[in-house]
């Protein structure tokens, strides 16, 4: 599948994995997109996206960091990978070139 | 970590959990956690903790949803895709099972529903397993007996006084009268009940207190379609009707509005008004009398009481009211649950009809055995089918399959032509209602809730897995290597078809000759010489003077407006025969009498009031003795007629002249005796009748009436024209001449004679429809599998044809297949039909013998229709050239 389809959800997610650098875990990212993005979504939401991300190789995880108020489990670690890295350079760009074509006097009044 | 979240809220989340998912979901749920009791509390965060781990129950999360899972969710859309696939391919045979299923679950459905409605007869009472009504059996011996669900007023004290036990009694009379409405007059039926009706049935009251529905004496509550009925938009409340109350108008003011009665509900009536009003309109001696019985008495008992308890004690109460009359068990209180009521026929009717149940198990037979055949078109389709697809099994098997694999390959076809079917089926059901209900006088009421969407998908799961089990048992059974040789079918499987198709025709030609029976039998019914001639005649009710008290005082009012009638309605030519009788032929209220003989026998007898031209307009034939004389106040005064039934019920050797065998009837003697004809329904034997032109003959001689109708004098008379409607047209000119301001009701008797039969006649319209619908799922199964086994026997034709077998040769051979499975099925009906039919047939005294000819015609119809389906593919395979079949390979 040389085309994977992203969905908002999944795009947002992404991203803020990308700019949490190296400490995006469920509750950071969480935290990070209803400060933001002035949403209220719940954590569960946050978890199944990350694993669909996942499958879709665009994060990779790794386990560390247990603390006292996780019950000594750990986190889980999120990072951007290459193909997602790549997928959003892909939707940037989209984005970018449909932008730079509205034509300015649409927002002029009359 | 202070607070802990719910532990089995944890173990919940451990046990659904994949493992390798499971340490940082949790790590971050109880982070979370924390988080919130610090920020809400313990409480609320405990709530937030449950809700999250219910909703990552996801199946990215679920360890039972691992990947073999995930193949047999993926097998399970490969079988629905094969199915839909093969069924495809095999158009014809799809359609053919689609369609016999369909019309097998809409008889079941339209059925199931009556079965439905009619057994859940007045179970929408919240209390109705504490609801008894109260009936009265008097049994003086020799046969001097006295059976009544209407009871004496004064049940409902006694009930409520001496008995703990009993809550509440509720009584419920229903009483004819007349309502004014500007000024005319409108028959209307009002009931009379206990203020607390509303407390112990569950009937919605609209407007208005259902504690307190009447505000006081004067006070009437409306049904909503009567509230609509005679005030329109308007509130009701507050407004006044007129209503007759024993002498004249009064007044009563509307103070409650209540939902329309249920269909389903032996209890209903329109308007009501209190029986506070009991003491007004009735003597204190009618009320506190043990003997009279007028309206039904309903019991609510308390909680935790049993009704045995209240019958054990019912001897002893009744003995210390009546104990110096009666003997113990003489008067017999007694009650029956109030669910019993529309299905007992063994109690007497009181204000609401019941039904015969032997029709509702019936007719729930016949709905089942018709989706049984339906379901057995299937199954005998499937295993035909079979034939073709023993190679496909067989490289399935080849290939690995297991057997559970290929039963639920099958099965999924199975289900999904079920599941078509039903859908189609319950579809077409709720839009047909009407039309069935138009068709068979029926009254089926259908709403749709959403849940019963799982009825009818469990319907169709329950019919895809009953029909397919057996041949996709059968077809997965098979050794490899013997379903690649493709012989035929196993001996055991093969007889399992003969068998299913034996029993289909048998059932069918069972409902055939049901049909057959019935319609003889209605026919019979409706053209049996009733010994008088009732064509075009017509009976109308005759106002009298209700401020008379006594009931002879009242039929002698009755009688003067009759006479005024008949000479303003023998003006017109068109209209003959004018006369008069106490009661109308169709009715089943006629006046029945009795008495003790002189020797101490009890005897009862129906009496009828005529005047002298009464026998003469309806054609009664006098056997011996003579008519009434026109004009002989003797034999006004003296003169009697009785039926044969009633001579030889008393027992007379030469009737004229004698007297009845009483010993306190006034001078009178027997003038004549008429044949028996038939005054009631053909159900019964005709009863012992006298017949005379005044009440007073025989009113001292009596010493007990049941009177459930009116005794006044009906203007009874005979129309010549063609069109029915002239006759209502002259009968209301006249009738406003004469009485314009009263209502005018009247009815023609034919039809009257007619509804004596409706249930039976309803019965017969829906065992036709039924029986049509299993002729056509057997044709349907038939037809089906004359194309399969055609299609498998090709190349056998072909050959013979080359061998130089005739084209009527092949069509012999291929006809005969199912010839002799039919007339075994036809054979099998017989007992059946003949047990069943009998059955019904004793509901009546006159009835007709099941003739053998009866059963050859619905067997010749059946080989008839299984010839003309038979015959078409037969013929096609028997003229083929036989190149077409041999040439390809």
């Amino acid at each position: 599948m040389d085309h994977e389809s992203i969905g908002v959800m999944e795009e947002l997610v992404l991203l803020t994995v990308g700019s949490l650098h190296q400490g995006a875990y469920a509750l950071t990212i969480l935290e990070e997109i209803n400060e933001k993005a002035e949403k209220n979504l719940d954590v569960t939401t946050i978890h199944s996206v990350l694993r669909r991300l996942e499958k879709k190789t665009y994060v990779s995880s790794e386990m560390g960091g247990a603390t006292a108020e996780r019950g000594g489990r750990r986190k889980r670690f999120f990072q951007l990978t290459a193909a997602g890295k790549k997928v959003l350079d892909q939707n940037m760009s989209l984005r970018m070139e449909l932008y730079s074509k509205i034509p300015k006097f649409t927002f002029s009044p009359i | 970590m202070n607070n802990q979240p719910p532990k089995w809220a944890t173990n919940l989340l451990a046990w659904y959990c994949r493992p390798e998912l499971l340490e940082d979901l949790e790590g971050d749920l109880f982070e979370l956690f924390d988080y919130q009791c610090k920020k809400y509390g313990s409480q609320k965060a405990n709530w937030f903790f449950i809700w999250y781990v219910f909703r990552s129950f996801r199946p990215s999360t679920l360890r039972f949803f691992n990947s073999t899972q995930t193949k047999r969710l993926m097998l399970t859309t490969h079988n629905f895709k094969i199915a839909v696939r093969v069924l495809w391919r095999n158009k014809f045979s799809s359609l053919l099972n689609i369609s016999g299923l369909s019309i097998g679950i809409i008889c079941f459905l339209v059925l199931g529903l009556y079965v439905l409605q009619e057994t859940t007869f007045d179970r929408f009472h919240q209390k109705a397993d504490r609801l008894y009504r109260s009936y009265l059996f008097e049994n003086y011996g020799e046969g001097h007996t006295f059976f009544n669900s209407v009871t004496p007023f004064r049940f409902e004290s006694l009930f409520e006084e001496d008995f703990p036990e009993i809550e509440t009694a509720i009584q419920v009379r229903l009483i004819n009268t007349q309502v004014g409405v500007f000024d005319k007059r409108i028959n209307e039926r009002i009931a009379i009940i206990s203020p607390e009706f509303f407390q112990v049935f569950d009937f919605n009251v609209l407007k208005g207190s259902s504690q307190k529905p009447f505000d006081n004496r004067k006070s009437i509550i409306l049904s909503r379609s009567y509230a609509e009925k005679y005030f329109g938009e308007n509130d009701p409340i507050g407004k006044t009707i007129d209503i007759e109350m024993d002498e004249d108008f009064e007044p009563f003011t509307v103070s409650a509005v209540f939902d329309d009665m249920p269909f389903n509900s032996s209890i209903s009536f329109e308007m009501a008004v209190s029986n506070e009003l009991n003491n007004e309109i009735y003597s204190e001696l009618t009320l506190n009398h043990w003997f009279t019985v007028s309206p039904e008495t309903y019991i609510l008992l308390r909680e935790g009481t049993s009704i045995e308890s209240v019958n054990d004690k019912m001897q002893d109460v009744v003995m210390s009211y009546l104990g110096e009359e009666l003997q113990r068990d003489e008067y017999n209180i007694r009650f029956q649950p109030i669910t019993d009521i529309h299905l007992n026929p063994e109690i007497p009717v009181g204000n609401s009809t019941v039904n015969n149940p032997k029709y509702v198990y019936i007719l729930g037979f016949i709905g089942s055995m018709v989706l049984i055949l339906a379901c057995i078109n299937y199954t005998t389709l499937a295993m035909g089918n079979s034939l073709k697809r023993n190679k496909e099994v067989a490289v399935r098997k080849v290939l690995g399959a297991l057997r559970p694999i290929l039963i639920s390959q099958y099965l999924t076809e199975s289900v999904i032509i079920a599941s078509i079917s039903t859908a189609i089926g319950t579809i077409t059901t709720l839009l047909a209602i009407p039309v069935f209900n138009a068709l068979t006088n029926s009254t089926l009421a259908y709403s749709f809730e959403w849940f019963h969407l799982a009825y009818f998908g469990g319907l169709g799961l329950l019919i895809g897995l009953v029909a397919g089990i057996y041949p996709v048992l059968a077809l997965s059974r098979g050794k490899v290597l013997t379903l690649l040789q493709n012989t035929s079918q196993s001996k055991a499987s093969h007889g399992v078809r003969k068998a299913m198709v034996i029993f289909q025709f048998a059932m069918t030609v069972f409902l055939l000759t049901s049909t057959l029976v019935m319609q003889k039998q209605l026919n019979f019914l409706q053209n049996k010489d009733l010994g008088f001639s009732y064509e075009a005649s017509i009976a109308v009710e005759i106002p009298t003077d209700p401020t008379l008290q006594r009931m002879s005082e009242r039929v002698v009012a009755a009688e003067q407006n009759h006479a005024l009638l008949k000479a303003e309605i023998s003006k017109s030519p068109k209209i003959t025969d004018v006369t008069m009788g106490s009661h109308t032929f169709g009715s089943r209220t006629w006046a029945h009498m009795a008495f003790t003989d002189k020797n101490e026998v009890f005897r009862r007898f129906y009496f009828l009031q005529v005047d002298e031209h009464y026998l003469e307009a309806f054609d009664i034939k006098v056997i011996t003795g003579r008519d009434f004389e026109e004009g002989s106040g003797l034999d006004k005064r003296q003169s009697i007629i009785i039926n044969q039934a009633a001579v030889d019920y008393f027992g007379f050797e030469n009737p004229i002249g004698e007297k009845l065998p009483g010993n306190e009837f006034g001078e009178h003697q027997i003038i004549g005796v008429i044949d028996d004809f038939h005054f009631s329904s053909l159900h019964n034997k005709v009863q012992p009748l006298v017949i005379a032109q005044s009440i007073q003959l025989i009113y001292q001689g009596i010493s007990d009436a049941d009177i459930g109708g009116s005794v006044l004098p009906k203007l009874l008379f005979k129309f010549q024209g063609q069109n029915l409607i002239e006759a209502e047209e002259i009968l209301s000119e006249s009738w406003d001449k004469i009485f314009p301001n009263q209502g005018l009701e009247f009815h023609f008797m034919d039809h009257a004679i007619q509804q004596q039969y409706e249930s039976e006649a309803q019965l017969k319209k829906l065992i036709t429809v039924a029986s049509t619908i299993a002729i056509v799922i057997a044709a349907i199964g038939l037809l089906g599998l004359t194309v399969l086994v055609i299609n498998s026997r090709e190349k056998e034709i072909g050959i013979r044809k080359v061998m130089g077998a005739s084209a009527l040769q092949v069509f012999i051979l291929l006809a005969k297949t199912y010839s002799i499975q039919l007339v075994i099925g036809i054979i099998l009906s017989i007992p059946l039909t003949l047990w069943l039919m009998n059955d019904w047939l004793n509901n009546f005294a006159y009835k007709i013998t099941l003739t053998p000819d009866l059963f050859i015609k619905s067997g010749l119809l059946a080989l008839v229709i299984a010839l003309l389906v038979v015959t078409y593919h037969t013929l096609k395979a028997a003229l083929i050239n036989p190149i077409e079949s041999l040439r390809d390979e």
